[in-house]
């Protein structure tokens, strides 16, 4: 549950190196797809069957951006967003998993705060993420993004500040890459699923419909997130906290491997209870209770 | 080339830039023909192409997948979607005389586009999930004047 932009959000168009030639190429190819009459799609067949693309064709699974799950959430009404709300300040912990972790946790409560209109929470998330990315030395490619969710959340522009957050995520997990913190990189996204499940879990538990819990149905992403853990490496891996986690992705998986219109409000509820555990383990640093 | 294959792309990452400039040189020195076809201008081409869905209010994600394939070779790339958003998937290589195809798939393997179109070197599919899951964008290359044709394909949402 995690990761995204609306429109300029990332600013991808202008920001991509391209040379003269391919400027060119890309005028042309807009007036096109603009002007032509509808291109014409080649037939494709009506089923295939996936066992035809063994493990090395197919590319590992997208992981959602927090808003392609919001901009659903939009669409099902309005929950108590306030009442989801995570009170208190992050203290920066020394253990840089659990850092990473916390930093996705933060950055998904963001979006909550947006959720909720409130501006100085919003600002307060923001100041939280660049601590937190700090703590990873991947401050530097935050430092704008803070600002500007800081200066957004005063304007009350929620869509930016969302697009803010977005982009937060994935420039820390871009900034982590480039440091060859791939693990690190996995756990932020993790830590922000983990939050993102927790309070869509409470909102779906709270007014329980087919279409909230149709959201949960996430088993690719469950088991994505179990096989990213188990290829990292052994200190990681056996990090209390991360096993901890895993342990949790386990008992989620079979759940939400159940079509979505098959998840029950007690499974719903028991997913709720898994993550909220775990955040809390995040948040706090009580491994083991 | 296979190296190339499976390659994930998360473009401003100086490191990848590094790497295009290591693979550029080496093809460059394999082969003359092939030094403008890479998967970052393959990328470049796909972010344009989706430049009129942006318009629309369609967010494009800024994580991007390629690689490069031989003519008539399929890739999937599976992703978790959600009922509720409308996606589009973009997918263009730079190799001119190039034709490709991208179609979504759900985990049935039952084809799901919405519409779909496709025009020499790109092409496009739109999904709205029926259901939240994992569904799966199969991507090919149709005909090419190459042996490998590098792509890439981006997405967004609304």
């Amino acid at each position: 549950m995690l990761h995204s932009e609306p429109p300029l959000g990332e600013g991808i168009f202008f920001r991509f190196p391209m040379n003269p030639f391919i400027c060119l190429n890309a005028v042309i190819t807009c007036l096109l797809l603009i002007t032509s009459p509808i291109a014409k799609a080649d037939t494709p067949p009506k089923k295939i069957s996936l066992s035809d693309f063994p493990a090395a064709a197919v590319e590992e699974v997208v992981v959602p951006v927090p808003s392609e799950i919001f901009a659903v959430l939009d669409k099902l009404g309005n929950p108590n967003w306030k009442g989801q709300l995570r009170d208190g300040k992050t203290r920066t912990p020394e253990d840089r998993a659990r850092i990473a972790l916390l930093l996705g946790n933060v950055i998904a409560e963001g979006f909550v705060a947006v959720e909720a209109e409130d501006a100085e929470r919003v600002k307060e998330l923001g100041r939280q993420v660049l601590t937190l990315a700090d703590g990873i030395n991947v401050r530097k490619s935050v430092i704008a993004r803070s600002k500007s969710i800081t200066d957004k959340a005063d304007q009350r522009d929620w869509r930016g500040v969302r697009a803010e957050f977005d982009g937060a995520l994935q420039d820390v997990r871009g900034a982590m890459q480039e440091l060859n913190d791939q693990d690190l990189s996995q756990l932020v996204s993790l830590g922000g699923w983990l939050r993102g499940t927790e309070v869509l879990t409470s909102i779906v538990d709270g007014g329980f419909s087919k279409d909230g819990t149709e959201l949960l149905h996430q088993p690719e992403l469950v088991n994505y997130f179990d096989r990213c853990i188990g290829s990292m490496g052994s200190r990681l891996r056996k990090n209390p906290l991360v096993a901890s986690i895993r342990d949790v992705l386990r008992k989620i998986g079979p759940i939400v491997s159940e079509g979505g219109d098959k998840i029950t409000p007690e499974q719903v509820k028991s997913i709720h209870d898994l993550t909220h555990g775990v955040n809390q383990q995040i948040v706090e640093g009580n491994i083991g209770n | 080339m296979n190296f190339l294959s499976s390659l994930r792309l998360s473009f401003g990452s100086r490191k990848l830039k590094n790497r295009f400039a290591v693979i550029a040189l080496a093809l460059a020195a394999w082969s003359p023909s092939l030094v403008h076809a890479t998967v970052d201008d393959a990328l470049s081409f796909a972010y344009e192409s989706a430049l009129p869905y942006y318009k629309q209010g369609f967010s494009i994600r800024k994580d991007a997948w390629g690689g490069d394939l031989g003519v008539r070779e399929k890739k999937a790339v599976s992703s978790q979607l959600f009922k509720g958003n409308n996606y589009w998937f973009l997918m263009a290589t730079d190799v001119k005389g190039a034709t490709l195809s991208v179609h979504i798939y759900d985990d049935n393997g039952n084809l799901v586009d919405a519409e779909s179109w496709q025009k020499g070197r790109f092409a496009g599919a739109r999904v709205s999930p029926k259901a939240t899951g994992t569904f799966f964008a199969i991507v090919q290359i149709l005909k090419s004047p190459e042996d490998r044709t590098p792509w890439a394909l981006v997405y967004g949402y609304k």
